[in-house]
């Protein structure tokens, strides 16, 4: 029958070189008995509809070829968690390392928003590029764990050599924003968050609370410019809030309730006064004063420290927003797995 | 196929997988060929797709759990296979534990 033999063709097609021969043989006499079987309970030859019915119930060839083949697998059950886990790491390490090198990328050749917009954009094709990479590796061992399984028994996973009490301590679900704390450690809070207020509110007057005996060398040839002077101010709103945040939750009672909310609110508003920093007009954070002769003299290196400063401000601005990013992921991780677990 | 009856699909296809193992070496005791292997299996009642019997037999000869010949019966040549004296110890002992499952089995279903 002509569409047999077609079917087998395709079949063979499939199957692994050094034994398509002796499968197409055995598969042939299998499904030519059948055939016959077919025809002799009917009494004639099968129309050409009944043969397409008959082996479209075998299956496509492909799949039946497929099932001569062992199981394969381009990363295993046994290294797939591992690999997973390093697919993780190296997501998130690359998004760091490239957010760090592109701020100082943007501060030295591309300032501005289309910087960063190509920044941004660049961002999928290094996870595509990362997650190939990390993929070929895995795929690799695998193909050598499975193939040398005694070779590489802790790869393939079969390793006897462990022992129960080689495994890491317990993990507690709560991270350290979650621990519950005694009413000492947050008066303790309190306290210090007042002296440091007050140490805050002193620096403007006694700078050499802040660069003790440098603050005369600096006082007398440095001037701060005003982009500064409201960093300043903002760091110090931000410091009251988060005050009267610790004093409203000791009156309250609540002194050992999350401070994840505290946390993320001091990360979120933080970028305010970062962000101020780093759009510094001309990027200029400390300027000499009037001296003619301190200008021609330190001008230039006052330039590059103005530089500096603001490259520096931005791989903060980097870590800062993946340190918030991260947060923010954690706690839809965690909102997600508790709505998963509230259905059942 | 909807959700509920995919996921009963899969199931039933695992319990089938070690039943069909064991009742294709029971089976091969008597020599048989592919196609009569199946067609006996299935007048007992236990219908095995061509694409999954076929292959399976493979993969026990390469185990050594089947030995195999060509040979030419009514005009054609066909393999046949038998169990081998591996397989024979082989199906023993795996008789042995599908009857302690089987009746552990009986005892929990039946306490329900």
């Amino acid at each position: 029958m002509e569409l047999l033999d077609r079917y087998l063709q395709a079949v063979k097609k499939h199957l692994p070189w050094k034994r398509q021969e002796d499968i197409i043989a055995e598969l042939r006499a299998n499904l030519e008995a059948q055939l016959e079987d077919k025809e002799t309970e009917l009494g004639r030859p099968l129309t050409t509809g009944e043969s397409e019915d008959w082996l479209r119930q075998i299956g496509p060839p492909i799949r039946v070829a497929a099932r001569y083949q062992p199981v394969q697998y381009l990363i295993g059950p046994a290294i797939f968690p591992t690999y997973w886990y390093v697919m993780r790491l190296a997501f998130l390490w690359s998004v760091v390392i490239y957010s760090i090198v592109s701020a100082i990328q943007i501060a030295t050749q591309n300032p501005g928003e289309t910087g960063v917009l190509e920044a941004v954009l660049r961002v999928p094709a290094i996870l595509m590029q990362v997650a190939a990479w990390v993929t070929l590796i895995f795929a690799a061992i695998e193909f050598v764990a499975t193939r040398y399984p005694a070779k590489w028994p802790e790869i393939a996973g079969i390793s006897e050599e462990w022992t129960p009490s080689s495994l890491p301590p317990l993990e507690t679900d709560a991270g350290a924003d979650d621990k519950p704390r005694s009413y000492a450690h947050a008066v303790a809070d309190v306290i210090f968050g007042f002296v440091f207020l007050i140490w805050m509110l002193l620096v403007p007057r006694y700078p050499y609370l802040l660069m003790g005996p440098g603050a005369a060398y600096v006082q007398g040839r440095l001037l701060f410019t005003p982009v500064l002077i409201q960093f300043y101010w903002w760091l110090l709103a931000l410091n009251v809030i988060g005050l009267i945040w610790k004093c409203v939750d000791l009156v309250r009672g609540d002194w050992n309730g999350s401070l994840r909310l505290r946390h993320l609110f001091s990360k979120i508003f933080g970028l305010i006064p970062l962000g101020l920093l780093i759009n510094a007009p001309d990027h200029a954070y400390v300027a000499l004063k009037s001296s003619e002769g301190d200008r021609a003299r330190y001008g230039l290196p006052m330039n590059s420290l103005n530089q500096a400063i603001h490259w520096f401000l931005m791989v903060v601005l980097a870590i800062a927003l993946v340190d918030l990013l991260w947060d923010l992921g954690r706690i839809a991780v965690e909102a997600y797995r508790r709505r998963e677990s509230a259905l059942g | 196929m909807t959700i509920s009856e995919n996921l009963f699909e899969n199931l039933r296809l695992e319990l089938r997988r070690g039943c069909l193992i064991l009742a294709v070496l029971a089976q091969l005791r008597q020599e048989h060929y592919g196609y009569t292997l199946r067609k006996s299996l299935a007048a007992r009642g236990l219908e095995i797709d061509e694409s999954t019997l076929y292959p399976l037999l493979r993969r026990l000869e390469a185990q050594g759990l089947l030995t195999s010949e060509w040979r030419e019966e009514e005009k054609r040549n066909k393999r046949f296979y038998r169990l081998s004296g591996d397989g024979e110890q082989l199906l023993g002992q795996l008789l042995e534990e599908w009857r302690t499952i089987n009746e552990a089995l009986d005892a929990t279903i039946n306490s329900l």
